[in-house]
């Protein structure tokens, strides 16, 4: 007599559907779980017995075999609590056929059906199975009701979970709470005051996914002006949400009272972040800063001071918008698609172009900070921006009257700009003039005459490299957008140089 | 061609000539006698000179040549006949003061030079038409060499060089002295070196001459023929204030970053202006 009830695994971010097969044969009493579980689901016989013995159920005096199909690949978490619990109550029973319905949920030695994590993005791989109802823990069902095509049935012990099985009990779908949160940000560049020519970089960035390295002295803005770049990204869709709410989860980084990420994510990690914390891994892989800021934000703050074996790691992530960790069992894949916004001051102390105040750094400091900033990491992103100090009675100039540019005008321009890179790029493969490839250069970037003279001659007189050659033509392309040109003119090759990595004059 | 004569009481005499020791009393001249109104400014050396020597001349006398400074030097083979051929090459204007009557050409092969510096530049000499070229005469010709100019620039020098009589002069008359630096495993470096060690400024980079005369920042009026309307109004606010950064030139024109970006970047490459330490700088030429 053997049972099969359904639940599902994580894999990096990506659930998919796992079979929990039970059934008894004479021999030695006892609790066998095969199909390649981790240590946490080996644990589940000790946990799964006594709580069913504590709801005044019988645990078989037989043999118990628990295999978990397929058994081929790696299991982990203690959501494989509840499934096998009720593989085992179920032997011997009557019940009704349970193929639409699936279990997720640890189990307390009092039979309490405890939180998981990771609940989304296995929501959503049940759903693709064809799952109409999921039972889980009650404190998961606010961010499984996200997906308004499942029925997400909320238990608190052991007991109403069986009582369901058994069919002598009904569990009212779980309706989602109305979010009363609005999608309003308290920050706002209208607050960066006389940084205009930044603010344009920023806009131009955001509008087509360019990484932006901000030089500047202590106390000049850049964090403020990071801090504010969410705010002038489009809103995300509903599938972006499910999919960053997912990465969340599955850190265990999801808000309690509003388990639904719904505002674009912005990461900040401190400098002395390792590189497991930055880009993912660990024994069982959690995804890094960098997953955390999918579609998002990702601000590295005092780009000097970070290992540059840690930013190192970075390069691939942000070039391929994904990281893959390897695993001897199986390869793990998190998300990383993310704008790249860095800060660097000029020099260790900051000072170096503050007329008023005195650079402590030695030639050779100076000369190492600077390496690291025109390093192979930096050296990948587009576009390079200087943030020089704002003077005072400029401060109190533009305080008092004519307005700096706010969020909610910047954010027009971006998804003006978005909106026409997606038509352009639509099946194409490419996403934004960001990443876009060689390929993707010579395809789209098209200049016109004017603009391949000037483009020419910044060649020869201002020396730029190969690469430096390629991201002008990317932020040309963006400009252009900006402006609705469907050819990149003179002028927008001209803007675009400003941005251009360069340190020969300091 | 003819040569005409000035003395001292001419109001055409240079009054860069009137103070100093042992003035001309009879200048004999042959060409464009105003270029001695500009600025002044004389490159020596050696007759026998190293190709270092003689391409460095060359490049001076362009450079100051290309920004409208006279370039006087001595006709003298070698180091004298690269700086005027310099000079000339760039457009420029040259005097050669020689130590003879203007009629004799000396030395014979810079016949086809003295000719151009003729129709070009200005010939001078206070020796009348048919005087030889004497040994003696070359010393007391370099008193005026340097007291035409405000600056004198030593080449390449040997030991006992003429051209350090030059400087010398040059120092007595309160005129800047200054001196390229060479090999020092060179006899044909020995001179300039020598007045380095003595505390004469090197010139370190041919550019550096106009760093000296205070030329080395664009010139108005070419940046008015080379600039846009609005590219020159940024060029004249840059000039009166030095350093800005984009911001503040979006704030003194009443435009946006995206406006005035683009004609910046222009600029920086028409090489008006540079970019350093997040501020726009008015370029060093």
């Amino acid at each position: 007599m053997l049972t099969k009830v359904k639940t599902a695994t994580l894999n990096g971010v990506e659930g998919y559907p796992v079979t929990v097969e039970t059934d008894l044969h004479s021999g030695m009493p006892g609790l066998n779980i095969v199909g390649l579980a981790d240590a946490t689901i080996r644990e589940a016989c000790q946990r799964v017995k006594p709580a069913i013995m504590n709801c005044g159920y019988i645990f078989p005096r037989e043999r118990v075999t628990v295999n978990l199909v397929p058994a081929g690949r790696p299991k982990e978490g203690s959501h494989f609590d509840l499934p096998i619990a009720l593989g085992i109550m179920m032997l011997g029973r009557e019940v009704a056929a349970m193929d639409d319905t699936a279990f997720l949920g640890e189990v307390s030695l009092d039979g309490t059906i405890n939180p998981v994590r990771g609940v989304l993005p296995l929501a959503i791989c049940l759903r693709q199975a064809g799952i109409r109802n999921l039972v889980l823990p009650q404190a998961n069902a606010e961010e499984a009701a996200v997906l308004e095509d499942l029925n997400v049935l909320p238990v608190r012990s052991l007991m109403e979970a069986a009582d369901y099985v058994a069919g002598t009990v009904n569990i009212e779908p779980y309706i989602r709470k109305k979010s009363a949160r609005r999608s309003e940000y308290e920050i706002d560049y209208s607050q960066v005051i006389g940084q205009e020519a930044v603010k344009r970089a920023v806009t131009i960035g955001a509008a087509g996914n360019h990484g932006i390295l901000m030089m500047g002295g202590p106390g000049c803005g850049k964090t403020m002006i990071a801090k504010r770049l969410v705010t002038i990204l489009p809103e995300l869709s509903y599938e972006e949400k499910l999919e960053i709410t997912g990465i969340y989860s599955v850190a265990g980084l999801l808000p309690s009272g509003h388990p639904i990420i719904d505002e674009r994510p912005f990461r900040s990690p401190h400098h002395t972040v390792t590189t497991a914390g930055l880009i993912g891994g660990g024994i069982r892989p959690k995804p890094g800063e960098i997953s955390l800021a999918h579609r998002g934000v990702l601000f590295l703050d005092e780009l000097g001071e970070f290992d540059s074996r840690v930013i190192d790691s970075l390069r691939q992530p942000v070039e391929e918008g994904i990281v893959h960790i390897s695993r001897n069992v199986e390869d793990v894949i998190f998300p990383a698609q993310v704008m790249l916004i860095i800060a660097a001051n000029p020099c260790k102390c900051g000072n170096l172009w503050d007329d008023r105040k005195a650079c402590t750094c030695t030639r050779q400091q100076i000369e190492s900070h600077r390496r690291k900033l025109m390093g192979p990491f930096a050296d990948r992103v587009d576009m390079h921006v200087k943030v020089s100090q704002v003077e005072n009675n400029k401060l109190m100039e533009e305080a008092s009257g004519n307005g700096a540019m706010s969020s909610a005008e910047m954010r027009a321009v971006v998804s003006a700009a978005r909106n026409i890179q997606r038509q352009r790029y639509a099946g194409t493969g490419y996403l934004d003039n960001g990443t876009l490839d060689d390929g993707g250069i010579k395809q789209f970037c098209a200049l016109d005459i004017k603009g391949r003279r000037i483009m020419e001659a910044a060649y020869d007189k201002l020396g730029l490299s190969m690469r430096g050659y390629k991201k002008i033509l990317k932020i040309a392309r963006t400009i252009a957008d900006i402006d609705g040109a469907p050819d990149i003119r003179e002028e927008h090759v001209a803007e675009a140089l400003m941005y251009r990595m360069d340190l020969g004059n300091e | 061609m003819n040569q005409q004569y000035i003395t001292p009481d001419m109001a055409a005499y240079p009054d860069s000539l009137r103070d100093i020791q042992n003035r001309p009393t009879k200048l004999y001249y042959i060409g464009d006698l105003s270029l001695l109104s500009k600025r002044c400014v004389s490159v020596v050396g050696s007759r026998t000179a190293n190709a270092y020597g003689k391409s460095t001349a060359e490049a001076i006398g362009r450079q100051l040549g290309s920004k409208g400074v006279t370039v006087v030097s001595g006709m003298a083979r070698g180091i004298d006949t690269c700086v005027h051929k310099g000079a000339l090459q760039a457009g420029g204007a040259t005097v050669a003061v020689l130590g003879c009557g203007l009629d004799v050409c000396y030395p014979p092969e810079n016949q086809k030079l003295m000719d151009e510096i003729a129709s070009k530049g200005l010939l001078l000499s206070e020796y009348p038409e048919g005087t030889k070229a004497e040994r003696y005469h070359f010393p007391v010709r370099n008193r005026i060499i340097s007291g035409l100019s405000e600056l004198t620039v030593v080449v390449q020098a040997r030991n006992r060089s003429g051209a350090l009589i030059t400087a010398e002069l040059a120092a007595e008359q309160g005129r800047e002295v200054m001196a390229v630096p060479g090999n020092i495993d060179s006899q044909y470096n020995l001179g300039n070196n020598k007045l380095i060690s003595e505390g004469v400024n090197p010139l370190i980079s041919v550019a550096d001459v106009l760093g000296v005369l205070g030329l080395n920042k664009p010139d108005p009026q070419e940046a008015k023929r080379r600039l846009s309307e609005t590219e020159y109004q940024i060029f004249g606010i840059l000039e009166e204030r030095g350093e800005m950064s984009v911001d503040e030139v979006c704030m003194a024109l009443g435009k946006t970053p995206a406006y005035v970006n683009p004609i910046l970047a222009v600029m920086e490459m028409k090489g008006f202006i540079f970019s350093a330490m997040g501020k726009i700088f008015l370029a060093n030429v």
